[in-house]
């Protein structure tokens, strides 16, 4: 490490996750309040959760309606968002959520698969599946759809951010100082903890581009991670309400 | 040079996307997936004409005034050629809901684009056609600009010797300003009037005192308007008593049973039911015993009955006892594909009407169907013009009509 990255490092692992977390509270505060302040809808509509977590199960979680209109389409996003879980749930690991001892009774292979070679399968098949999904949007657009700036602008950030997490896995480890092993965003309560030094420039790239999309999603297209959830929710309390 | 729209006003307009609108506006991926399922895309091609093309549309005028920038930043003005524009792909639609039922996050479109139209009505961008609508239903009561007392009509056209118009009776017949008005539909209305006729009902029509339902006033987005036209019905109907409204077309069913209490703030002292579950209930308890017909049938589902009333299955048990050869189209249901009749695109675009019918008749030939069905007088008008138009020789009927044909009434 040599001359301005001597000082922004410390400041991407030191400081800047608190400004990830401030900024990503406030957007959601910020997006919630926008739409609080709207009228309530006309009447009373019954809440049946038996129907809203149907509907939650099969249009969010296996994408039913999507693999009803567009089997292709279907398959890419389900292996993207599989991709996706898969990639947080490797991530928890350095949160100390699980560890690879946990499936050291299944063998030891199955523990270093899951801490080695899965992660780089999954972050293939995450970049693979935004690549066709930019292109998707690409070919269609102006056509079928009209994407707003953030609708590209997360697509993005979200690949390059894969991309330089890949990149940290696959190119060779450099040393890097020992208070950056860890990165807290909220101490003793969320703190990435590091098991082995990392590629130093692709860490230290990859650290800045998930906080700025961490910031990001609160106000962008990405909210649809939250409220895509209550949307099908209402979705299925309504043919519910409707009796279909 | 872009003509801004007056700030005030503008914001008012904008304001009234509700909560669950913002959400669903803030939720639309923009992934196009709903694209091709849409009728008025599917036949057009027109890229302002596909939902999620529609959705960034609003999304951005909404963000004009209500986004951060907006907020940080203070509001951006509107302009009249952006309203101009939004209303080109708000009545370029058929309001089927079909957009709803592909979206992945159950986005509840029908009532998105509603809300589009009554921002487009109340900023004054409503199209020529549609405004002419709105002014003959405030003037007439209906929105064929025709006068009250030719509500009847129907009945003496169809020789229907008894017509009543009570004070007070157990059943109203709400026979909706499409059949009562339009020739291609009187049969319609004859043959429930006969059916209830055969089953001694205590039943009566509203006559001069039925108004439009107000579906049209709220399709045009002219809420206001359609809350005046539910107060009126439902008062009329209030004072004679009335347990049951019996209605035939879907548009009014929908109206009624999901709209009114919202526009009212009340449930009405009423049940509504469709013609269909009224048949059906009576083919069930063997009140009535038609004489199968012989002939491939197909039923068409209306939107507004199905995907937007929740009736699905009463048609289809209707026609177990009507039917011996009984066709099931592609699209129904849930999906059904949208026959072009409703959302008042004929009046924006007649054209785009007939294309999509013609889609939509050439799935009942391919089946090889001799009469196709539905229960809505919208759906009805679309077939007879598609048939018209693409001189095809398949039998259109509404379900009642066929029911009353086999049972010797028509």
């Amino acid at each position: 490490m040599s001359g301005l990255t001597d000082i922004l490092y410390p400041f991407f692992v030191e400081k800047l996750p608190y400004i990830t977390i401030a900024v990503f509270l406030l957007g959601v505060a910020l997006r919630a309040a926008r739409w609080l302040s709207a009228p309530r809808d006309p009447g009373k509509r019954p809440v049946s959760v038996f129907a809203a977590v149907k509907y939650v199960v099969l249009d969010v979680v296996l994408f039913r309606k999507t693999f009803k209109s567009d089997k292709v389409t279907w398959l890419i996003l389900f292996l993207f968002h599989v991709a996706a879980g898969g990639i947080l749930f490797g991530h928890m690991r350095g949160f100390h959520l699980w560890s690879a001892e946990m499936f050291a009774p299944l063998g030891e292979w199955v523990a270093e698969f899951m801490v080695e070679v899965l992660p780089i399968y999954m972050g293939w098949l995450f970049i693979a599946t935004q690549v066709l999904l930019l292109i998707r949007r690409g070919v269609l657009e102006g056509r079928q759809l009209l994407s707003l700036p953030n609708d590209y602008l997360a697509l993005v950030l979200l690949l390059i951010t894969t991309i330089l997490g890949q990149g940290m896995r696959i190119f060779p480890p450099e040393a890097i100082p020992p208070e950056t092993y860890s990165v807290v965003f909220i101490p003793g309560l969320i703190v990435l903890h590091l098991e082995k030094v990392p590629s130093f420039h692709w860490f230290f790239l990859h650290v800045l581009f998930t906080q700025l999309f961490v910031m990001y999603i609160p106000f962008s297209k990405l909210v649809h991670i939250f409220s895509g959830v209550i949307t099908s929710a209402l979705y299925g309390s309504r043919r519910a309400e409707y009796g279909i | 040079m872009a003509s801004k729209l007056e700030a005030g006003k503008t914001r008012e307009a904008l304001g009234r996307f509700t909560r669950r609108q913002l959400l669903e506006l803030d939720t639309c991926a923009h992934c196009a997936l709903c694209t091709e399922k849409c009728p008025a895309y599917a036949e057009s091609k027109v890229p302002n004409y596909a939902p999620g093309v529609r959705s960034s549309k609003t999304a951005r005028l909404v963000n004009k005034q209500f986004g951060l920038w907006a907020r940080l930043l203070g509001p951006r003005p509107v302009t009249a050629e952006e309203v101009s524009d939004l209303a080109e792909s708000a009545f370029n639609c058929t309001l089927c809901g079909r957009c709803m039922e592909t979206c992945p996050f159950g986005l509840q479109t029908h009532e998105l684009w509603t809300r589009v139209r009554e921002l487009v009505y109340a900023l004054g961008g409503t199209l020529p056609n549609v405004r002419m609508l709105d002014e003959m239903l405030e003037e007439n009561q209906n929105p064929y600009g025709l006068d009250a007392d030719m509500r009847l009509d129907w009945a003496d056209y169809t020789d229907l010797e008894e017509v009543p118009e009570k004070d007070r009776a157990e059943v109203a017949y709400f026979v909706g300003c499409t059949t009562a008005f339009k020739g291609a539909n009187h049969e319609v209305a004859y043959s429930i009037a006969s059916i209830l006729n055969q089953l001694g009902e205590d039943w009566t029509l509203l006559g001069e005192d039925e108004w439009c339902c107000g579906s049209p006033l709220l399709l045009a987005g002219n809420e206001e308007g359609a809350r005046e036209f539910a107060e009126h019905n439902v008062e009329a109907l209030e004072a004679r008593g009335v347990k049951t409204v019996i209605t035939g077309c879907a548009g009014c069913f929908r109206v009624f049973k999901w709209e009114y209490p919202k526009l009212l703030g009340r449930s009405p002292r009423f049940r509504i039911i469709h013609a269909v579950e009224y048949l059906r209930d009576k083919l069930a308890s063997g009140e009535l015993k038609p004489e199968p017909f012989r002939g491939k049938v197909a039923y068409h589902d209306p939107c507004e009955l199905s995907r937007l009333g929740g009736v699905i299955d009463a048609p289809r048990e209707v026609l177990k006892y009507l039917v011996g050869d009984y066709i099931e189209l592609p699209e129904h249901g849930m999906d059904v594909r949208c026959c072009g009749g409703g959302g008042l695109l004929q009046a924006a675009n007649n054209d785009l009407r007939l294309a999509i019918v013609k889609r939509r008749l050439g799935q009942a030939a391919a089946l090889g169907a001799e009469v196709l069905t539905s229960a809505c007088p919208a759906c009805k008008l679309a077939f007879v013009d598609g048939v018209r138009a693409s001189e095809s020789d398949i039998e259109v009927l509404d379900i009642m009509e066929l029911a009353a044909r086999q049972l010797g009434l028509l």
